[in-house]
């Protein structure tokens, strides 16, 4: 019997894995943040093992077939890490370009920083987790000095007056937590969900907001403005513990209901409610997630309504404040040790002296040989191939032809590369077109720990032994490190360890927790369970205000693309599908675009029958579903499969470079 | 002062209606008297407020309409004196009209239409239908013109307001003008957005990019405790197809003008239900399909529940049937053997009642 967690999403319910073989999930219910409870696709984990398609040994393309053939570890790494070296010694050091996941293990995510800074010297290191709850980091990093997705146990839900949820869907995306929002009702709480689809979340609420997507910063300058109007500010609390309110009270004033209305499409009478309801309650709990946060104006979106939360005095006090709810397994560990362009481990500055001194002094290094900062996420994909981008690219934990935004350009400069290495379980869309094809462990057959969207780090723990052929992440790169000249850990336990003692001191100190502090506590949390209780972690000990306008889009509709076209998650599927798409008892029915009668019978569509969704960057044909859950003026496409971020905008976020997967202008035909 | 480029955003003037005895001997407003355009205005009548019991409104426009609710939800006995022949003359037509006359007088607020203001004395303020109203404030909303003397004596081509073309240029190019003193078309608007919105269009031409400005849309929300009015546009006078359900039983009235599937105005009455949508549509110019105006216009209503199918999913998170539960013989039966229930937990209660239904009686 093995305790672990399921390899999903940011929740990391806790499992007990049973058999030796063929192995079944069990509930844990002692651990806390799911009691027992699982969804189908924690409760089918076990289906990718031993998968006819799981890759069992290193591929490499042949040059004069073009095919992939097998071959051996030894040769495969020689290969890469000849190649790479080649490479480098042409182009400069930033020709290699290492690209991470926040499914990744915080060990892994640490050693990729590392490999890329240390054995490689690259500066062109960055991650998925961009694309996930980079908007959401950066504007807390600015709001409160500190970057934790919840600053208090999920479990408070249940305990606050008034949840709001902006742009979440947890009772899909991450179904155990949909618990917590029932028992809050119990307890005579109230459930705002905000969001341009009536999903199963909204039907949990006792309000539902459907604003236009891409709206949601509009809606929460309008509720600011009521609630400064109504005399609802917390006086004494943003004059204590914030700094900045005046410039926001100026910059909402000309937020008036009607105005929220006609941007948002949400009658400005709710909108009144929505702020009388606020003004009323005690405690007031705003949490963000990928809806909301997915914007080229995400972060300014997620500081509007941390600025809400502050006008409310709310974050610090007990079951109150404002989080966001992490998307990938990793969300929150993966963004703290380095695998970000900018960052060292212990969420570290890059380009801060005595970090990088820090750094390099656990690593053995001189400070002056690490590089500096690279570029984020999607403008290293852009420049893949180019005169002055990477000519080679490492990927580990990311299906990027599927999730990139703009992904028909994304694939194209893929091909562009000299070098395309993947790292992974099975033979993913981007793994279809690599050079050479790395097979990794997945969860089940390794040990690490993640950090949970509330910021506890918890562990995953080895159950059964890899297929033959098979090497941990960590193996793979301590192997390549080895061919560059760098001798790295292959233990999880001790690259923990080393970690840190890279993050002691940091704004993300691992350095006390351990192993086993993590199996008797079931989970640690980094800088304890709440934070702010007494102090913000910027300097002056405050939280910040951050005054911030509603600039709507990227790309508005038009009359040749009159449609917002939105993505997200279902729940029997997650990301780009790599795993669960192979999992036989998950239904796999393929991508859908949800649409509303009354576009249905503007466009001639109807149910079942496939209609073609339109955008500048390319198309996609799906069956449509006829829902009246979802705005007449919207459509919605899961992002599962090949295809929906064909159609998505590369726009990107100025502060957070996130790119806006949450609307864009589209064209529907049947 | 040389300039380059000069921007006139003078604004408007209110203009005071043809009532005798408004102003005193002095010069200044009667004490009773009250404007309401600038801050100044309204902080002098919110401070006359606690100390009246009763009101007068001349005009009922938006403005009007928004003071004579917000003194009445204040407590004052009020009274709307329009000289038009029905209410919201500017926006709306004789049928919604009526509907808001009636809605303000089921909320105690007397209404004359068809009556003018013609004298203030000291027994209140006459009417030319014979009426007198005591009152202790009358506030005055009867509007505003352009501000353009600048401009004329500039030599500038003023008709109501400074006449503007798509680059919001006067008759002197190097003169642009925005806001209530400009006139585009044979439109001149009152409002603030439509101001920002030339405001922000002529930064842009200023700096360079080709933008051109074809008139505002504008939306006309009336800002008053129960009275629902959207405007869109100008209904009355746009051009197209009409579309239009009115509902005394209600007291809604609502159309749409549409033209070429696109909503070029469009009037609300008592039913915003779906203001946000429309709104959209008509910002956006979206093209709509034959039926929708109508559907737009046709209540939502929600279906009644209906027994579950066999087939229908129960349990989403474990990918349950009905049918699946159905055949268990308890919770616990149905938990261990299907996972329903394990996961968000929201289908409890639809799988305990399944149970149930199953059970043999």
């Amino acid at each position: 019997m093995t305790r672990t967690h399921c390899p999903y999403c940011s929740l990391q319910c806790g499992m007990v894995l049973e058999g030796r073989r063929a192995l079944e999930v069990q509930p844990w219910p002692e651990f806390p943040v799911n009691e027992g409870a699982l969804c189908r696709k924690g409760w089918t984990a076990t289906g990718l093992r031993g998968h006819r398609e799981r890759l069992t040994t290193p591929l490499v393309r042949d040059r004069a077939t073009g095919e992939l053939r097998a071959t051996g570890w030894d040769e495969a790494l020689d290969l890469v890490a000849g190649r790479l070296r080649e490479l480098q010694q042409r182009y400069g050091a930033d020709a290699v370009g290492v690209f991470g996941g926040g499914g990744l293990t915080n060990e892994k995510a640490y050693q990729l920083g590392k490999l890329a800074r240390v054995a490689l010297g690259t500066s062109q290191v960055d991650y998925n987790g961009r694309w996930c709850m980079s908007s959401a980091a950066s504007a807390a990093n600015r709001a409160f000095g500190v970057d934790r997705g919840l600053p208090f146990p999920l479990a408070d839900v249940e305990h606050t007056d008034v949840l709001v949820l902006v742009g979440s869907n947890l009772a899909e995306t991450m179904p155990p937590a949909a618990r917590h929002l029932d028992r809050l009702r119990e307890n005579g709480g109230h459930v705002v969900v905000v969001d341009p689809r009536r999903t199963p979340t909204a039907d949990r609420a006792d309000t539902f907001l459907q604003p236009v997507p891409g709206t949601d910063l509009a809606l929460a300058l309008g509720v600011l403005h009521l609630l400064d109007s109504a005399g609802a500010v917390d006086e004494q609390y943003v004059a204590a513990r914030t700094t900045g309110w005046p410039a926001v009270q100026r910059a909402v004033s000309a937020w008036w209901p009607e105005r929220v209305e006609r941007v948002t499409g949400i009658p400005s009478a709710e909108v009144r409610t929505l702020a009388t309801r606020l003004a009323a309650a005690e405690r007031v709990m705003v949490l963000t997630a990928r809806g909301a946060e997915q914007h080229a104006q995400g972060t300014d979106t997620v500081l509007a309504w941390i600025d809400v939360a502050l006008t409310l005095g709310m974050p610090g006090r007990r079951y109150a404040g404002y989080g966001c709810l992490t998307g990938q397994g990793n969300g929150q560990g993966g963004r703290e040790h380095g695998q970000k362009a900018d960052q060292l481990p212990g969420y570290r500055m890059i380009d801060d002296p005595a970090a990088r001194a820090h750094v390099a002094r656990v690593w053995g290094v001189d400070p002056e040989t690490l590089p500096g900062q690279g570029r984020s996420a999607y403008e290293l994909l852009d420049a893949l191939g180019t005169d002055s981008g990477p000519k080679a690219l490492l990927v580990f934990g990311s299906n990027i032809v599927v999730s990139a935004p703009n992904a028909s350009h994304v694939a194209e400069r893929l091909g562009a590369l000299d070098l395309l290495v993947v790292a992974d379980l099975v033979m993913s869309e981007t793994a279809a077109i690599a050079d050479v094809v790395l097979p990794v462990t997945q969860w089940a057959e390794e040990t690490g720990t993640m950090t949970n969207l509330e910021g506890r780090v918890v562990l995953r723990q080895q159950a059964v032994e890899p297929p033959a052929g098979v090497r941990s992440d960590l193996e793979v790169m301590a192997g390549l490190a080895a061919r560059l000249g760098h001798d790295f850990a292959t233990d999880p336990e001790e690259v923990f360890a080393e970690l840190g003692r890279a993050s002691a001191g940091g704004r993300a100190d691992y350095s006390a927790i351990t192993y086993d502090r993590i199996r008797e506590e079931h989970g640690v949390f980094w800088a304890g369970p709440r934070l702010f209780e007494e102090r913000f972690a910027h300097e002056d000990g405050r939280a910040r205000f951050v005054a911030v306008e509603h600039r709507g889009p990227a790309e508005p509709v038009d009359p040749a693309y009159p449609v917002h076209l939105t993505t997200g998650r279902v729940l029997a599927q997650y990301q780009s599908g790599a795993q669960t798409r192979r999992v036989r008892a998950l239904p796999d029915d393929g991508p859908f675009v949800e649409i509303h009668p009354m576009l249905a019978d503007r466009i001639g569509a109807y149910d079942g029958r496939p209609v073609v969704v339109t955008t500048r960057r390319g198309e996609l044909k799906a069956p449509a579903r006829v829902v009246d859950t979802i705005r007449p003026d919207t459509v919605f496409v899961p992002f599962h499969w090949v295809g929906a971020n064909r159609l998505t905008n590369d726009a990107l976020d100025p502060s957070s470079r996130m790119p806006e997967f949450k609307v864009c202008a589209a064209a529907v035909t049947a | 002062m040389p300039y380059d480029v000069l921007v006139l955003a003078t604004g408007s003037i209110p203009t005071l209606p043809p009532i005798r005895g408004l102003v005193q001997l002095d010069g200044r407003l009667d004490e009773r008297v009250h404007a309401f355009r600038s801050l100044a205005d309204c902080l002098r009548l919110d401070a006359a407020v606690p100390a009246a019991r009763s009101a007068v409104v001349v005009g009922g426009g938006l403005l009007g309409l928004q003071v004579a609710r917000a003194l009445a939800v204040r407590g004052l006995a009020t009274e709307v004196v329009e000289g038009g022949d029905h209410l919201l003359r500017g926006q709306v037509d004789a049928k919604a009209g009526a509907i808001l006359a009636r809605d303000l007088r089921r909320l105690g607020t007397a209404v004359y239409t068809g009556a003018r203001a013609t004298r203030l004395t000291g027994a209140g303020l006459v009417l030319d239908n014979g009426y007198t109203l005591d009152t202790d404030l009358v506030v005055l909303t009867a509007g505003g013109r352009p501000s353009t003397a600048l401009a004329r004596r500039a030599g500038l081509d003023v008709r109501r307001g400074v006449v503007v073309d798509a680059l919001l240029r006067t008759s002197d190019p190097a003169i642009h003008a925005i806001g209530d003193c400009a006139q585009f078309g044979d439109q001149v608007t009152g409002f603030v957005p439509p101001a920002w919105e030339q405001a922000a269009l002529l930064a842009r031409h200023l700096d360079g990019e080709p933008v051109e400005y074809a008139g505002a849309r504008t939306v006309a929300r009336l800002r008053a405790t129960d009275l629902d009015v959207a405007v869109l546009g100008d209904p009355e006078r746009a051009d197209g197809q009409v579309v239009e359900v009115s509902n005394p039983v209600t007291g809604s009235h609502r159309k749409l003008v549409v033209r070429d599937g696109v909503i070029v105005g469009a009037t609300l009455v008592g039913d915003l239900s779906r203001i946000g949508l429309i709104t959209q549509h008509y910002d956006r110019g979206t093209v709509l399909g034959p039926h929708e105006p109508g559907d737009l216009l046709r209540n939502e209503r929600v279906a009644p529940p209906v027994a579950l199918p066999d087939d229908a999913e129960v349990c989403t998170c474990a990918g349950v049937s009905a049918g699946r539960v159905r055949a268990c013989g308890s919770l616990d039966e149905a938990r261990d053997t299907t996972r329903a229930t394990t996961g968000c937990g929201g289908c409890t209660a639809a799988v305990r009642e399944l149970v149930m239904e199953g059970a043999p009686v």
